[in-house]
């Protein structure tokens, strides 16, 4: 298991590199010139090669690579172009606000997905069950900037019981953006509980477990529910890295500080130390999240166990 | 029971006293930086107002008054002496001295510093100390609009003592100033903490504490303004300013800003080279449609190139008007009575983009066939700079408030392409009416020749002149002394909170 675990690991390196290329050659590919960005409407040719060479823009790309693929080996991610703020403070500052609403926006998924998934397979086309596939299907199809904006309008505007942005001031101002982002992941994690589980009641064991005169309840969440969870882990997983990376809207409608924003005003500056960082950042957290989620597997399933030991 | 009602009430007093001074005001981005010398953005200048002083100060009214200077004289046609004022501490207790003022001026002409508002200082030739508090200008040529550009937040006097100790933290963790109100903290898109400078110069400052909030989104902001999580609310959006305009609880501010928006023509190519097609285009395009759809009526069409409000504004030219029958016949007599096909560039504003569509429609009526083109920001002013356009749509600030600045980048021959003048136009009278313009002391001389110089660009039409944008911030009702500056940085010393 350990010897598993350390080269899913050490595959995490080449993942890396191939990530830094690619993330490297898009941004300096694209169109955009961080130094007209920065100068705007009135820049005299020599002020933006003088804040050209200020920036290190006018060394060739692949010795600009070279120099910030030796840094970052030494942690080193540099300077934002547009702020000059060191690059580890700006991700450092805006990571945690990210990682608290996806992991509130998963736990609260889980909560309601999972039991809602368990019923609606357990009652299948009952009232029950076709309630849960409406919510379901709403919650994914429901665009989250017009969610968010409505939830803001409902419970800060209307009702006045919740602040509509910003993250000073108590739990009340958690609870707009992680129902928003959270919501598609209840849909989610509920179609796929209930289509495992509605698979996992229907086989052998599960007939000889009832002609065995097990409780219903037993064979639902002791036999059922056990062997139905795997490919929902791996939701439950991928839904969790989508979250950290994918909160980008929700932090702008609630005005939230998280890494997303910060990813997006950078590419959208073209401040390439940040954007480059960032997108380093979310590929680490996308392979730890998948790592454990294949870990998690193991535990999971004794059949995994055995063939890793 | 008097003591204890006299004890509620203190309570309540002091309470409601400390939540009074607490001032929290939401813009649609976070500061980029708090050097002024790294950035020339309106979010971080709307900031660095509160916390440093220029020279010269432009007050709401576009008046030029002392402000660290506390007077001036002209010594001679490039040389200008200016006092600065005695006593004034930073915000590190350091005093303020002369040195300080060259140090900065110096530090933001250095063209190794990269400083994004170089320009603005591109006059000076050299700076002299003369003794503690007084230092000597000159300029490579007669500038007359010197003082207003002293008074732009980007020319903020710098404590070199401070700036040198913080090195590359200065701006981001370390910021020292000598206005009304101190740094205390800064969480990246979260809040900007300043706090009350008791030994401000300028007397006394009403709030204990502001507090800068960056909500991106207009509707929200206007909401959190609404709902009181907000004092004041910079940039209403048109559709939420009219929702709140007769809610009692808000007040609503609207001003004229200093900018403007423009479709220009590249006048070095055909056939826009021909005066009658650009004039043809002028008439071609009804202004008003613009600022009633897009602009939601938050707007003023526009006579001349610059805001009404500008020193030096023409304010008696005649619009174009919509006129679709005089286009075409422009169009016949420049040789174009069948029309012919053009690119309009636009970079992704969605303002801008709406404007492209309303002109490709409108164009399209009098024959000419107008294909938009959206590209990225900073290619868009590459490519612009670089001559490669048919049409395309800007703006202007004019942040100075002198028509100097409004005209010379845009209209003058030697500033084509990236220093400001993407039209490629030029025109010899222009170019010495804008060269006067700079050198001449007297102030009807020099309205008579900015006036001059705007009648001959609105009859040449390099650009359809668009609009003059107006601008809605709104507070609580219970916010006084809130009074909203034209060039969008608003001062907030004098704003207290009942």
């Amino acid at each position: 298991m350990i010897k598993y675990i350390a080269r899913r690991i050490l595959l995490i390196v080449p993942v890396m590199l191939g990530v830094s290329v690619i993330v490297f050659g898009i941004m300096h590919l694209t169109p955009g010139d961080p130094a007209i960005l920065m100068l705007g409407e009135a820049a005299p040719e020599a002020e933006l090669a003088a804040l050209r060479t200020r920036l290190g823009l006018d060394e060739p790309a692949y010795v600009q690579y070279g120099l910030w693929l030796g840094r970052m080996l030494q942690l080193d991610f540099g300077r934002s172009i547009r702020s000059n703020r060191p690059v580890t403070a700006e991700i450092s500052q805006r990571i945690g606000p990210t990682v608290e609403l996806a992991l509130l926006a998963t736990l609260l998924a889980v909560v309601i997905g999972v039991p809602l998934g368990v019923i609606s397979a357990n009652r299948p086309n009952t009232a029950i069950d076709h309630g849960a596939t409406v919510l379901a299907f709403g919650g994914l199809a429901m665009p989250v900037f017009w969610q968010g904006l409505m939830m803001i309008l409902v419970f800060s505007l209307w009702l006045g019981w919740l602040p509509s942005s910003g993250r000073h001031g108590g739990w009340v101002y958690y609870v707009l953006p992680t129902v928003t982002l959270g919501t598609s992941a209840i849909a989610a994690i509920t179609r796929m509980t209930r289509s495992t589980m509605l698979e996992t009641l229907s086989q052998d064991f599960i007939r000889t477990a009832r002609s065995k005169g097990v409780f219903d309840r037993s064979i639902i969440y002791r036999h059922a529910l056990s062997n139905a969870m795997i490919p929902v882990v791996t939701v439950i997983g991928l839904q969790f890295g989508g979250l950290l990376s994918g909160a980008v809207i929700t932090e702008t409608i609630f005005s939230w500080p998280g890494i997303g924003r910060l990813a997006v005003d950078a590419i959208r500056a073209k401040d390439f130390p940040v954007v480059q960082a960032v997108v380093m950042v979310f590929a680490i957290m996308y392979a730890v999240v998948n790592l454990f989620v294949d870990v998690l597997y193991a535990f999971l399933d004794p059949r995994l166990r055995t063939r890793y030991s | 029971m008097k003591r204890l009602v006299l004890l509620l009430a203190t309570i309540a007093f002091a309470f409601g006293g400390a939540q009074a001074q607490r001032l929290i005001v939401g813009q649609g981005a976070d500061a980029v930086s708090l050097s002024p010398h790294q950035t020339n953005d309106q979010p971080s200048a709307r900031v660095m107002r509160q916390i440093y002083d220029t020279l010269v100060v432009q007050t709401e009214e576009l008046e030029l008054v002392p402000g660290l200077a506390e007077s001036w004289e002209q010594i001679d046609d490039l040389t200008w002496e200016f006092s600065i004022r005695q006593g004034v501490t930073f915000h590190d207790g350091t005093p303020l001295m002369a040195s300080d003022v060259k140090w900065t001026l110096d530090r933001l002409r250095n063209p190794e510093t990269g400083a994004p508002a170089a320009f603005l200082v591109g006059f000076i030739d050299e700076i002299e100390v003369v003794d503690d508090h007084t230092v000597r200008i000159t300029t490579k040529n007669p500038f007359v609009p010197m003082l207003a550009h002293l008074a732009h937040t980007a020319t903020s006097i710098l404590s070199e003592d401070a700036v040198t100790a913080a090195g590359e933290d200065y701006g981001t963790s370390v910021v020292i100033g000598t206005g009304p109100f101190s740094f205390v903290s800064w969480e990246t898109a979260s809040q900007i903490v300043l706090e009350r400078n008791e030994d401000w110069w300028g007397g006394e400052v009403l709030p204990a504490e502001v507090v800068f909030r960056p909500i991106t989104e207009g509707t929200v902001r206007s909401i959190e303004l609404e709902t009181g999580g907000i004092d004041i609310a910079y940039s209403l959006e048109p559709r939420d300013s009219a929702r709140m305009a007769d809610q009692p609880r808000i007040r609503l501010f609207e001003v004229e800003t200093l900018s403007t928006n423009y479709i220009g023509f590249n006048a070095q190519k055909e056939p826009f080279d021909d005066v009658r097609v650009r004039q043809a285009i002028n008439y071609a395009l009804d202004s008003e449609i613009i600022v009633d759809v897009v602009y939601e009526g938050q707007g003023i069409v526009a006579n001349s190139p610059i805001s009404p409000q500008v020193f030096g504004a023409h304010q008696d030219l005649e619009p174009y008007g919509y006129d679709p029958e005089r286009a075409r016949t422009l169009l016949a007599e420049a040789g174009y009575a069948d029309g012919f096909s053009t690119t309009l560039w636009t970079n992704d504003n969605p303002l801008r983009i709406q404007i492209a569509e309303i002109a490709q429609a409108q164009l399209g009526e009098v024959g000419i066939q107008v294909d938009v083109q959206v590209l990225e920001w900073s290619t868009y002013l590459a490519e612009t700079a670089a001559g490669n356009h048919d049409m395309f749509i800007l703006g202007w600030v004019t942040v100075t408030a002198d028509a100097d600045y409004g005209l010379y980048a845009l209209f003058h021959s030697s500033q084509f392409g990236s220093p400001g003048n993407r039209t490629f136009w030029s025109n010899d009278r222009v170019d010495e009416l804008l060269d006067q313009g700079r050198a001449t002391e007297d102030a009807d001389e020099r309205m008579a020749i900015y006036r001059e110089a705007q009648e001959i660009i609105a009859e040449e039409a390099p650009w359809i002149f668009l609009l003059i944008t107006v601008e809605t911030n709104g507070t609580r009702d219970n916010i006084e002394g809130f009074v909203a500056h034209p060039a969008g940085h608003h001062r907030l010393y004098n704003v207290s909170k009942n």
